[in-house]
């Protein structure tokens, strides 16, 4: 019974995201996202981290110039790599960098919106004054400080964004538990005694679970925005992995030069994809949120 | 139609007023030189860093200055001097009639006031400083002594024959003993020195001012002013240049210079600097210099630094090392041909360069034979340290990080990077937490001791105030190194350093990566400037057409 009223809704769904046209363009870029971060291997024409390096063809133009190497189309960066390759790996590095943040965040906020919602009083107060102190520093401030705790390198640097995503989470998860704790069949089930861990893990926490799929995907942009720029300022990656952020900071000083194409492919390639997560995080929500429909 | 009349007039006057500063300027000789940092202090004796250097070399002045194109010395505030036969005393004739910027004499009393305020702890003002290169360059003097108004006498613990050469550094330039004792702690942010520019103001992180010595004791310098304005990203700076906003810059961009070449009102000036960029491999045994004195000592033994590695002890793998490295591509195209390859660790027009040793060859087979006859045919893990910053020696420490990360892969050798900020780096670096580390040095005097000795010598490897970051220590070699220091004869001197150069390449330590250049771009109507092998930068014969 429920298993088919959630197939007819996700037919709904797709339906309606394709009818949203920017939100359709985003779910394209998604699935391009995500078939590059897979088949990195097969699509990108070279090595990424070509040992030893070939220092001979350092920031060589792309495809639109004579002076172009063959096989590099989009040119090379200042250590002769093929910004190409580099930017298809650097896919898989960005897209599990946001996931893995976005899910840590998702964990964490599910566990403290819950138990601030769902028991409410000191708990409550307790954990959201918290979470309220963590609102008032900008995000990324907030990240640079984490990592500056717990060290560099992207897995800190996914685990301080997880953090610092995770307040927003625990807000929304919290205003959901609240709502359904008063549904009638919660009621029913305090009422036939039922134990409360119960209640928490198998009714309220997987009714409470829709915005978060949205506001997952929204923060998802967010996320590996975050992982770029703390990329970018050298906490994130660490070399020689092929980082968006820390790509367009080793190479924006060539920019003045000439050489702009090393800094621009990954820029380009971060403001696509947050671009297209953003388009598809908004259209989610148009088709989720029920005061929208038509 | 009128309101586009009234914005003409606006614009109209506008231009004329916004260059007036420049039209006026023309009256003037002014040149803004567009430094990458803030000068740290303005006292000579208490800084270590070329950009304070820099501000220093054009308001103060020493007994010796350097030639022209050269570190032999010449006179400056001093006149003659004579050494004692026994090479421990030397007396200094001063200039008379030299005055200080706020109207104190120049006399032996200064003399003596700004060497003993370094030297003695009992000096009232010894307090006001940390006087780091006393420390560094000048453990040898004992004392500086007035014989008369007008004659000093140095007086040396044993002979040290780059003592000249040192005498015309930054450090032992001559303050105002009056300026001292008038603003006491706070005197680094007043300088008063006898030399052909004055200190007006210092706006921190944005400029500094100086204007023309209408006093001073030579000619009178060509510039009126002088300003140093700091300006950290070489980009925006190339960009200032350009549009005329400062007429010289120091650190181009090597990627730029396509740039700057093609642009006819800028004058690239490049010559082969005095300095050194490496890379070091931690070779596991330091001292741990207990009395402070700078030596090892019988009770000194060697132990463990905290980065060793098992693998680096081996002098086979730190040649595979070597082998496994494309330093002339490295040079081609990360230093874009603004350096030379090294294979010394102390460039070559200085005194005992052993020409005669051959460099490792780039090879990686040969490489991973090494390796393997060492016990690593999978090679093994490494860390390597990598500098946040650039320095003259290494405009771009990350890059050539990632190089050499890439030429190791090559070989199996898996090379992770440790970045953190500049303070930290030196201080772990000093105390060996380094397996591998990324540095260099721009010498001071001029003289190799300055070199081999505080870079390579087996006293320096030592562990928490370490110079020597392979923690090199054969005995034997430092046997050489104060030997070459004692004598003043240079054949003898050479003989010892070439030695030492064969010592330190059997075992493969240091990865001599290159010899910068010293780039300077200037505007077209730049004239005068002489680049110094030091990179020390001196206005006093500058200016602008």
């Amino acid at each position: 019974m429920m298993k088919k009223r959630a197939q007819r809704g996700s037919n709904y769904g797709f339906r309606r995201l394709k009818q949203n046209r920017s939100a359709f363009f985003g779910l394209v870029i998604l699935v391009i996202l995500v078939l590059c971060a897979i088949f990195a291997d097969v699509i990108a024409p070279n090595s990424p981290n070509p040992t030893p390096p070939k220092l001979e063809l350092a920031l060589k133009p792309g495809f639109w110039s004579e002076e172009g190497v063959d096989g590099m189309p989009l040119g090379t960066d200042a250590l002769g790599r093929c910004v190409l390759s580099r930017i298809i790996y650097g896919t898989r590095v960005s897209l599990s960098a946001g996931l893995v943040a976005v899910f840590i965040a998702m964990v964490l906020g599910i566990a403290f919106g819950t138990l601030a919602g769902f028991f409410g009083g000191g708990v409550d107060s307790t954990i959201m004054r918290f979470v309220d102190i963590m609102f008032a520093f900008p995000a990324l401030l907030l990240a640079i400080v984490i990592v500056a705790v717990i060290g560099q390198g992207l897995d800190k640097a996914m685990v301080a964004i997880g953090i610092v995503y995770t307040p927003q989470m625990a807000r929304i998860i919290r205003s959901s538990v609240l709502y359904i704790k008063e549904m009638e069949y919660i009621e029913v089930q305090n009422a036939i005694g039922s134990r409360r861990i119960r209640v928490i893990f198998r009714h309220v926490i997987p009714n409470s679970i829709a915005p978060v799929i949205v506001y997952g995907t929204l923060m998802l942009a967010t996320a590996i925005l975050d992982c770029a720029a703390l990329g970018f300022l050298g906490l994130g990656a660490q070399p020689p992995t092929p980082e968006w952020g820390a790509m367009l900071a080793k190479s924006y000083s060539y920019i003045v030069s000439g050489a702009w194409w090393a800094a621009t492919f990954p820029g380009l390639a971060i403001l696509f994809s947050v671009l297209g997560l953003n388009l598809l995080g908004d259209g989610l929500r148009d088709i989720l949120d029920p005061r929208l429909k038509q | 139609m009128r309101r586009m009349k009234l914005m003409l007039v606006v614009a109209v006057v506008l231009t004329l007023l916004m260059p007036g500063s420049m039209l006026f300027a023309k009256r003037h000789n002014v040149m803004v030189f567009g430094s990458s940092g803030d000068a740290v202090r303005l006292d000579p004796a208490d800084v270590t860093d070329g950009e304070s250097i820099q501000r220093m070399d054009n308001i103060f002045e020493g007994l010796v200055e350097y030639q022209r194109y050269t570190t032999e010395v010449k006179p400056a505030l001093a006149t003659s001097w004579e050494m004692s036969k026994d090479g421990k005393e030397i007396v200094f004739k001063l200039r008379r009639g030299v005055k200080f910027h706020d109207g104190t004499p120049f006399n032996a009393d200064a003399v003596v006031f700004s060497f003993a305020r370094q030297y003695d702890p009992n000096h009232p003002y010894n307090q006001y400083g940390e006087w780091a290169y006393w420390g560094y360059m000048f453990y040898d003097v004992d004392r500086m002594e007035k014989i008369d108004n007008y004659t000093v006498k140095l007086v040396l613990k044993r002979p040290n024959a780059s003592i000249m050469t040192s005498l015309a550094m930054f450090t032992v330039n001559i303050v105002s003993p009056a300026n001292a004792k008038k603003w006491g702690e706070d005197a680094f942010r007043n300088p008063v020195g006898t030399g052909p520019f004055k200190f007006v103001e210092w706006v921190k992180d944005d400029h500094i001012t100086l204007v023309a010595n209408e006093d001073y004791w030579r000619e009178r310098p060509k510039l009126d002013q002088l300003i140093f304005k700091v300006i950290p990203d070489p980009s925006a700076r190339l960009l200032a240049l350009e549009v005329g906003e400062v007429q010289g810059i120091e650190y181009p961009n090597p990627a730029d210079f396509k740039r700057i070449k093609a642009n006819k009102n800028l004058v690239l000036r490049s010559e082969p600097g005095m300095n050194v960029g490496y890379m070091a491999m931690n070779s596991g045994y330091g001292y741990k210099d207990k009395n402070k004195n700078g030596k090892r000592d019988a009770d000194e033994p060697l132990e463990k630094t905290p980065g060793y590695h098992e693998a680096l002890t081996k002098v086979k793998v730190r040649k595979a090392i070597q082998h496994a490295i494309d330093k002339k591509a490295i040079v081609d195209h990360i230093y874009m041909g603004t350096a030379s390859v090294a294979k010394n660790g102390m460039p070559p027009f200085m005194l005992g360069y052993n020409d005669a040793i051959e460099d490792f060859k780039y090879d990686p087979e040969l490489s991973k034979r090494l390796l393997r006859e060492a016990g690593y045919p999978n090679g093994f893990e490494v860390t390597l340290y990598v500098m946040p910053v650039s320095r003259p020696y290494m405009f771009d420490p990350p890059k050539i990080g990632e190089a050499i990360q890439g030429y190791l892969g090559a070989v199996g050798i898996k090379v992770n990077f440790y970045q953190v900020d500049w303070g930290t780096y030196l201080q772990e670096t000093e105390a060996g937490k380094h397996q591998m580390c990324l540095l260099g040095w721009s010498g001071d005097n001029g003289d190799p001791d300055n070199f081999l000795n505080v870079l390579y010598g087996p006293n320096a490897a030592n562990i928490g105030a370490s110079g020597n970051y392979s923690f090199y220590s054969d005995r034997e070699a430092q046997k050489h190194l104060d030997e070459a220091l004692l004598t003043y004869d240079v054949n003898e001197r050479a003989k010892h350093y070439k030695i030492v150069q064969e010592m330190l390449h059997e075992d493969a330590g240091w990865v001599y990566l290159a010899h910068s250049n010293q780039s300077l771009v200037f505007n077209k109507n730049v004239r005068g400037y002489v680049l110094h092998p030091t990179t020390r930068k001196f206005f006093r014969e500058v200016w602008i057409d």
